[in-house]
């Protein structure tokens, strides 16, 4: 047997039991061969060894020790980037609004895109839409990361969602969650000339064409659900719930976020793989 | 701007015609440029980095919204 066996014994327990307590607010007992030490008023008193465990210090002795929380740091090698309320863009939203700021999100993943220890990214989604200037741009660079991205809409991922939903590499929708696929629109002063509707049409294409190449649904089939009248009580649209999402083509698979994040453990293993076999 | 959203643009934009123009003070906290804002009761929120390290946008403490902790106050 080997002489370190008492490793490992109990997970957490450091083998090492000294004579006295080790922690710096006991004071030492007096050591007549140090004598050196200050005088203590004990000093003929017999010494009481005391065993103890080498434990390190745990979360709540540390906060009622040392007034300090120390939340254990669990490294993971992926990345959770939430995008939640209105997609802010170039105006600043009155505070009301629970916003994602693009000017942060966008340097955040080039961080990831840059940062080695990250090898996945999880895209969470509840948004109620907002710019479409600032949810293309983080959709793009969403789809144009090199590492595996896996998105989920919980809630909803409407209008300008979409698009960020379907960047990722692979997408899932919770069961209840819902997508509100509708018309743009322009706000603040329209000029009524034919030209504004070239022009909204052209922002609506920008979409649209962005929907349809990184998902199955097709060009059509996302126009027709645009333009559906009857659906919508104050706009024409669609709303598209769980798995009809799927079914549309629009969406991968319906699932929560035990299946996202074993998909995209699974992404980065083949990825890692692909990596290996690369070079060669 | 397109503002492209189910939600009622009432409810998105009520109270934007009251919030006047923020009044934004450029900082450096722990060698981060940013821009920042004091609040009425005298805290300083974080607006938005200035940084060109992309690392500095992965710091919880610096996420836009969230209050700077100062040594001393810069302003």
């Amino acid at each position: 047997m080997p002489s370190c066996s008492s490793f490992g014994e109990e997970p957490g327990v450091f083998p090492y039991s000294p004579d006295i307590d080790p922690e710096p607010s006991v004071e030492p007992d007096y050591n007549p061969d140090y004598p050196g030490e200050p005088y203590h008023p004990d000093i003929g008193r017999p010494k009481e060894p005391r065993r103890v465990q080498g434990r390190p210090k745990g979360g709540v002795e540390s906060i009622k020790e040392l007034g300090t929380a120390q939340v254990p740091e669990v490294k993971s090698n992926i990345h959770c980037l939430t995008v939640v309320g209105q997609i802010e863009g170039h105006l600043v939203l009155p505070p009301q609004n629970k916003t994602t700021k693009y000017e942060h999100i966008i340097p955040q993943l080039v961080a990831i895109e840059q940062a080695p220890e990250i090898e996945g990214v999880l895209i969470i989604l509840n948004t109620v839409g907002g710019d479409v200037e600032a949810g293309l741009a983080i959709a793009e660079m969403i789809t144009s990361l090199s590492k595996p991205t896996v998105s989920v809409v919980l809630g909803g991922g409407h209008s300008i969602g979409v698009p960020i939903a379907v960047a990722s590499r692979y997408s899932f929708i919770a069961e209840t969650a819902s997508m509100t696929i509708h018309p743009i629109r322009l706000n603040g002063l329209v000029i009524g000339v034919p030209q504004t509707y070239e022009y909204l049409d052209k922002m609506q294409d920008r979409v649209v064409n962005f929907v349809t190449s990184h998902s199955r649904i097709t060009s059509d089939q996302f126009r027709e659900l645009m333009f559906r009248t009857g659906e919508l009580a104050r706009d024409i649209g669609t709303v598209l719930i769980g798995k009809d999402a799927v079914e549309k083509g629009l969406i991968d698979e319906v699932g929560g976020i035990g299946r996202a994040v074993s998909k995209l453990k699974q992404m980065v293993e083949e990825e890692k793989r692909h990596n290996e076999v690369g070079p060669q | 701007m397109i503002l492209w959203t189910p939600m009622q643009l009432e409810l998105v934009l009520e109270g934007l015609e009251d919030m006047g123009a923020p009044c934004y003070s450029r900082v450096s906290h722990r060698g981060v440029p940013m821009l920042v804002e004091k609040t009425a009761d005298g805290r300083v929120r974080v607006a938005r980095l200035l940084s060109t390290n992309p690392a500095h946008y992965l710091n919880n403490d610096y996420v836009p919204g969230s209050f700077l902790q100062f040594e001393q106050m810069p302003l």
